[in-house]
């Protein structure tokens, strides 16, 4: 997960997790960018007109991933450091209670994708993993799913990779459900945040994209449906921070 | 108190040219209503102006090598100012002509082989100098983007252009020391926050024996000077390549630097 090296991540739980992970094989896999020649044929070719939403822009499918792969690109120097300043450092606290959730222990095979700054990485994309069918006992996405062209073929490879039994989980930015933290937060997110990105990073346009990805993400319950869509059971979900972010689970049986 | 709120949030936080927005987005600063006056403009809000204002000029007093930073201070903290210069600029018939026909200084629109064929002396052939000696290019100075009007957004990028003009001008070298000595010049003739800011704050990182000839004798002559020339945004530099380098300093008036300033050839 986007956390600055996975090792940090888990020291931070207690040192109990921090063996419990080394155990762990975890994989990561990073840059999720649907733009290679071989995702494009396989999208059907019916889909090669139909567009979609970069942030309030709308561009077509195909522009999508590379649109996306740019703002990575242009945000990966200072990723961390602006995650930090951006979210006041909660956003560790986010994946802290993400790893709770997970109980990981030695010998879980866990899959992690849009792995930002983590260790040891494949080079992938999350609508076709380079991995067998049945072969994870978790997949984890951190603020990652939110910038993929096709969030529906993200969740299907998530269940086609896992074991039966295996376990989906997903920490993403999500609605506020409380009015005046509503007004608060879309205050700092359009005020305040591009702002933050143009000074410490020299780049408005990223950070003015990822506020505006946040609002075109689906809410709790239409994304909770979308899970279950790709065959997932129990599904369920936990907001954090008044909705800011939530953590969605589900099953594979 | 939601009520009374409400208008004060919608002028700080609404977008320049942008209706009154429906119930639903009142808070959101980027929305199809306000698109952008010219390529790279950014529309923003006056509280966006003021975040962006205050976290340049700290930022680039942190890291002086941020120049983007003082780019950005400049555009949003210019644009009563800048209004002024551009008014100044139509009063005047050369000012008025590059207003007009907005020319552009960079490697594209230079003809490098024709200003190196000059004389040496003419302005054209000691612009190039300074170039080849600081090693800088024209090419280094970047769009203007949050300035909320697209005349006045030429005009700043025109100030930025003719920056270099300057220092062939004074005579002065693309060092700390020459930089402030162009700063304090360009605040005097431009009133421009940003430049004023630059001419104070500038000196902050130099050494007591730097800051002595600074503060004796080079402030005052470039404050001097200032007073003295037309406004150099007037100058139709293209125009006046083969002009001598001397002939226009008499005819704006700039002396001799009191002192060589080390670097300039």
């Amino acid at each position: 997960m986007a956390a600055p090296g996975s090792c940090a991540l888990w020291s931070y739980c207690g040192r109990g997790w921090s063996r419990a992970m080394r155990g762990c094989q975890l994989l990561g896999l990073r840059s999720s960018w649907p733009g290679d020649p071989l995702s494009a044929r396989l999208l059907s070719q019916e889909k090669r007109a139909a567009e979609t939403h970069f942030g309030f822009e709308t561009v077509s499918e195909e522009e999508k991933g590379g649109k996306v792969y740019q703002v990575f690109e242009s945000v990966a120097k200072k990723y961390d450091v602006m995650n930090d300043m951006m979210s006041l450092g909660i956003h560790r606290v986010w994946k802290d209670l993400l790893l709770w959730k997970m109980r990981p222990l030695p010998g879980t095979q866990l899959l992690d994708v849009a792995g930002g700054t983590g260790l040891a990485w494949v080079l992938g994309d999350a609508e076709e993993l380079p991995f067998d069918d049945d072969k994870f006992d978790i997949y984890t996405i951190a603020f990652g799913i939110r910038n993929v062209t096709h969030i529906d073929q993200a969740l299907q490879e998530a269940h086609r990779v896992l074991k039966p039994g295996g376990r989906f989980l997903c920490l993403e930015f999500s609605q506020v459900n409380n009015p005046l933290i509503s007004r608060l937060y879309d205050l700092y997110s359009f005020q305040v945040i591009p702002v933050l990105g143009e000074v410490i990073a020299g780049d408005w346009k990223s950070y003015q994209y990822l506020v505006e990805s946040i609002r075109r993400f689906p809410s709790q319950e239409e994304f909770k449906e979308m899970i279950e869509d790709a065959g997932f059971h129990k599904v369920t979900y936990k907001s954090l921070t008044s909705g800011i972010v939530a953590i969605h689970s589900g099953f594979k049986l | 108190m939601a009520n009374l709120l409400r208008p004060v949030l919608r002028r700080l936080c609404g977008l320049p040219g942008l209706q009154r927005p429906a119930a639903e987005m009142p808070l959101r600063a980027r929305s199809d209503g306000a698109g952008p006056l010219y390529s790279h403009h950014i529309p923003t809000s006056p509280l966006q102006k003021a975040l962006l204002a205050a976290g340049s000029a700290a930022m680039a007093l942190y890291n002086p090598y941020r120049h983007d930073m003082v780019a950005v201070l400049g555009e949003t903290t210019g644009h009563r100012t800048l209004k002024v210069l551009r008014d100044q600029m139509r009063r005047d018939p050369e000012g008025a002509q590059i207003l007009q026909e907005r020319p552009r200084i960079s490697t594209s629109t230079l003809d490098l082989g024709k200003l190196q064929s000059l004389p040496e002396g003419s302005l054209g052939r000691e612009y190039l100098r300074f170039l080849d000696v600081n090693r800088v290019s024209p090419d280094t100075r970047a769009p203007t983007r949050f300035v909320d009007d697209e005349e006045l957004a030429y005009v700043i990028q025109r100030y930025r252009e003719v920056h270099d003009m300057l220092h062939t001008l004074l005579g002065m070298p693309t060092n700390i020391l020459g930089e402030i000595v162009v700063k304090w010049f360009e605040a005097v003739q431009t009133g421009l926050p940003m430049c004023i800011l630059g001419a104070f704050f500038g000196p902050i990182r130099l050494g007591t024996q730097s800051l002595q000839v600074l503060v004796s004798e080079l402030i005052p002559w470039a404050i001097q000077n200032g007073r003295r020339a037309p406004c150099v945004l007037n100058l139709y530099y293209e125009r006046r390549w083969e002009q001598s380098l001397r002939a226009l300093r008499e005819e704006l008036g700039i002396t001799a630097p009191p002192m060589h300033v080390q670097g300039l050839a």
